[in-house]
């Protein structure tokens, strides 16, 4: 892209801001003319740490799900090319196809190295996004037309009554076994930890009071596209929260990887479920994350500052998930990341936070095409 | 992917750019109609499918592609069927096969990488997507311009008697209304004739063809010509629904000779009287099929001099001589046949294939019998002279 230079900022430094960056380096955006806020200038800090913590050897997420602007090629093309073998091709296609955490981070690193991220990295926390004549003034950094704000998740989240609790750890958070762990939650990475723990020679009592859906995505695929999005878009503020909240109730991937070592502890008397806490010496806590823009004071203060629009938790954004009362044909304010569920439900995955960064930088090229 | 129907037909117009442009150059290059009428078939199966799939599918898995491929395969093969499209089998295959991997490599691939927001879309292209419609109609409405500038002319000739002979010496489609006669006969000397419900009064042939390759003669009707009603020299012709009356003497109802090579001719649903020979076939490869051939004085259907074909479901009543003949190293395939009446010709007397036998093989040559109903003949099979005839069990 040449001409007048447009400054974009991403405010958020982890895996978020990374794709919105490759995203408007694609579309022709130096990195002198992006700016990115983050707290490490490792993208995959934060995930690292998750993953690790959980022992989490292959990602939920699919081919697709990467860093790099475009979805092709994906990561099961790269690793079929690196072995060589055609078997992550036709695990692909058979919507088989798992990437390992190991690969994800070498890929993370592999993009960070060659978008020139490092370039526009700035080590600083932005505390408040204030609209003023020709764009966003992010705390005493500079105003910026076009502004991406990806603040990842705001926390982890306890049940209520136990985050001070000794006994209790949260399962992103580094921790061995004790002999009998009891495991609140029923997601993915309560089903990662039961199988932790069995591994680690404990008993496990799994604390839950629904059964987890079998589903390979958090989300149905159709949600990923346009032919889902359209209607979901059409949805009133009532029934959007109602589906929202569908798809954070708790799933896990259907396959005998889950279910054979469960069914076996089982048969030994090493698993079983309980709607309660009942007294066990260690609890993990599998509850995944604080929820809502209210448990993130840069949006708290973005909503209270400009009256923008909510609907419970969610911040109401247009379907390019900019938002609407501060994007205009000269500036973009855009969420990505769980903060941006209203536009699109899987927000929150790379496919999603891709989704939102392209919506961005429609903005970006209609702005210098005017 | 989870295509919208729009994406899903975008993207399905957006594979077959590139096989429907291969096949125009196939069509000009071969010269032949089938590469074009085979990617219109597939581009016309698919979108109608993608109508279909957009209920069926909410999500589509990479694997799906296959079994929809092969049930698309299926869908074109019988159409192409229906239609008659002339299209050689292992060349459609490949054509088909090749399109099909490339819609693939384009749908994984090519698409994603031509447009960022491809998956996000289901598959939509935008302003790219507007632009293929509008050029696959373009591509279509050329060729046929194209095909309808190529139709030769069409000449209608008015009821009545006109004077003949009349001569074609360019591709041209010559049709009758109700009643047109020609008197003199018509001669045929280009490609691509149609002759269609016309009778030919007298001449010496009633109907010409020199040199002439795909000539259609369809519902036309001979009387009086003083040789042949039909003469065909050197050429492939398709003769259907005809009726022919021969005078008596050296005459012959339709003749197809020295045309060995240059494909099959067809003689379908004639109606042959009188003459010395009904329908004749001389060093020539033809199907004769579904005639009715009557009081002949010589044989009343023959293939002689090494000619080869199949004489099915006719109808021989009344001959002299000889029913149908094989003769004279032709290689013949005789079935469902009705040969009744046939009486021994005694002009010829000694010459013993002419005997009134329903059925002849005579001089090397080779009949392959089956189910043929021979009643009231002097004789039901003859075979002479190192010929050989076989049965099946």
């Amino acid at each position: 892209m040449s001409g007048p230079a447009p400054t974009c900022a991403i405010v958020g430094g982890g895996l978020g801001g990374l794709v919105t960056y490759t995203t408007l380096r694609h579309g022709g955006l130096e990195p002198g003319q992006i700016e990115v806020f983050g707290t490490d200038p490792d993208p995959a800090s934060v995930f690292r740490a998750h993953a690790a913590a959980i022992k989490q050897r292959h990602m939920r997420s699919e081919s697709n799900g990467h860093c790099f602007a475009r979805s092709f090629p994906g990561l099961a093309v790269r690793s079929a090319l690196r072995r060589p073998s055609v078997r992550p091709l036709v695990d692909s296609v058979r919507d088989r196809y798992r990437p390992t955490v190991e690969e994800f981070l070498a890929h993370v690193a592999e993009v960070r190295a060659e978008s020139g991220w490092d370039e526009s990295f700035r080590r600083r926390r932005i505390e408040r996004v204030r609209a003023v004549d020709g764009g966003f003034a992010l705390d005493d950094e500079g105003v910026f037309s076009h502004v991406m704000i990806v603040p990842g998740h705001p926390g982890l989240a306890y049940p209520p009554g136990l985050e001070d609790d000794p006994r209790v750890v949260h399962a992103y958070q580094r921790h061995d076994y004790a002999d009998e762990v009891a495991v609140v939650g029923a997601g993915m990475a309560a089903a990662t930890e039961w199988l932790n723990a069995l591994t680690a020679g404990a008993s496990v009592v799994s604390v839950r009071r629904r059964e987890p859906a079998r589903r390979p995505l958090n989300v149905e695929r159709r949600y990923f596209t346009k032919r889902g999005l359209a209607g979901y878009w059409r949805t009133d503020p009532e029934e959007r929260i109602a589906l929202l909240r569908s798809f954070v109730a708790p799933s896990y991937p259907p396959g005998p990887d889950w279910d054979e070592p469960l069914a076996h502890a089982i048969s030994e008397g090493r698993f079983r479920v309980e709607p309660e806490l009942n007294g066990a010496p260690q609890v993990i806590c599998a509850t995944g994350f604080r929820r809502g823009f209210q448990a993130d004071p840069l949006l708290t203060d973005l909503v209270r500052a400009h009256g923008l629009e909510t609907a419970e938790g969610w911040i109401v954004l247009a379907p390019d998930a900019t938002v609407p009362g501060l994007t205009d044909d000269r500036r973009a304010l855009a969420l990505a990341g769980v903060s941006a569920q209203w536009a699109h439900p899987g927000a929150d995955t790379l496919v999603g936070m891709k989704y939102a960064a392209r919506g961005l930088l429609r903005r970006v090229r209609r702005w210098h095409t005017r | 992917m989870a295509y919208t129907l729009s994406g899903r037909l975008q993207s399905r117009l957006a594979a077959a750019l590139l096989p429907l442009l291969v096949a125009c150059v196939l069509s000009v290059a071969l010269p032949a109609w089938w590469p074009l009428e085979l990617a219109g078939l597939m581009i016309g199966v698919g979108l109608a499918l993608d109508l279909a799939y957009d209920r069926l599918f909410d999500y589509q898995p990479g694997w799906v592609a296959v079994p929809l491929g092969l049930f698309e395969l299926g869908a074109i093969v019988m159409l192409v069927r229906t239609f008659e499209i002339g299209a050689p089998l292992w060349p459609a295959l490949a054509f088909f096969a090749a399109s099909w991997v490339l819609a693939q490599v384009l749908a994984h691939a090519g698409l994603p990488l031509l447009r960022l927001s491809y998956g996000d879309d289901g598959g939509e292209l935008g302003w790219i997507g507007a632009g293929l419609a509008v050029t696959t109609l373009a591509v279509f409405g050329t060729a046929g311009v194209y095909a309808w500038s190529q139709l030769p002319p069409t000449v209608h000739l008015s009821a009545g008697v006109h004077q003949g002979p009349i001569v074609i010496t360019h591709k041209q489609h010559l049709v009758g209304e109700r009643g047109t006669v020609v008197r003199g006969g018509i001669i045929v000397r280009a490609d691509d004739v149609v002759v269609r419900n016309i009778a030919t009064l007298g001449g010496e042939y009633g109907i010409e063809v020199d040199d002439a390759q795909d000539v259609v003669l369809d519902n036309v009707r001979v009387v009086g010509a003083t040789l042949d009603g039909i003469h065909v020299r050197r050429s492939r012709v398709s003769i259907s629904d005809c009726r022919v009356d021969s005078p008596s003497g050296w005459t012959q109802g339709i003749d197809v000779s020295f045309s060995y090579g240059m494909g099959m001719s067809m003689i379908e649903g004639c109606t042959v009287v009188g003459g010395m020979q009904g329908i004749v076939v001389d060093s020539a490869e033809a199907d004769i099929h579904r005639n009715r051939v009557s009081t002949t004085s010589y044989q009343a259907i023959a293939m002689t001099e090494m000619s080869m074909g199949m004489v099915s479901e006719n109808e021989v009543a009344g001959a002299v001589g000889a029913g149908i003949a094989c003769v004279d190293q032709s290689m013949c395939m005789i079935e469902h046949n009705q040969v009744s009446g046939t009486r021994p010709d005694r002009s010829t007397p000694g010459l013993e294939r002419q005997a009134g036998y329903g059925i002849v093989s005579d001089y090397r040559a080779e009949a392959e019998l089956a189910e043929n109903e021979l009643v009231g003949n002097a004789g039901r099979v003859g075979v002479f002279a190192g010929a050989v005839v076989t049965q099946p069990d």
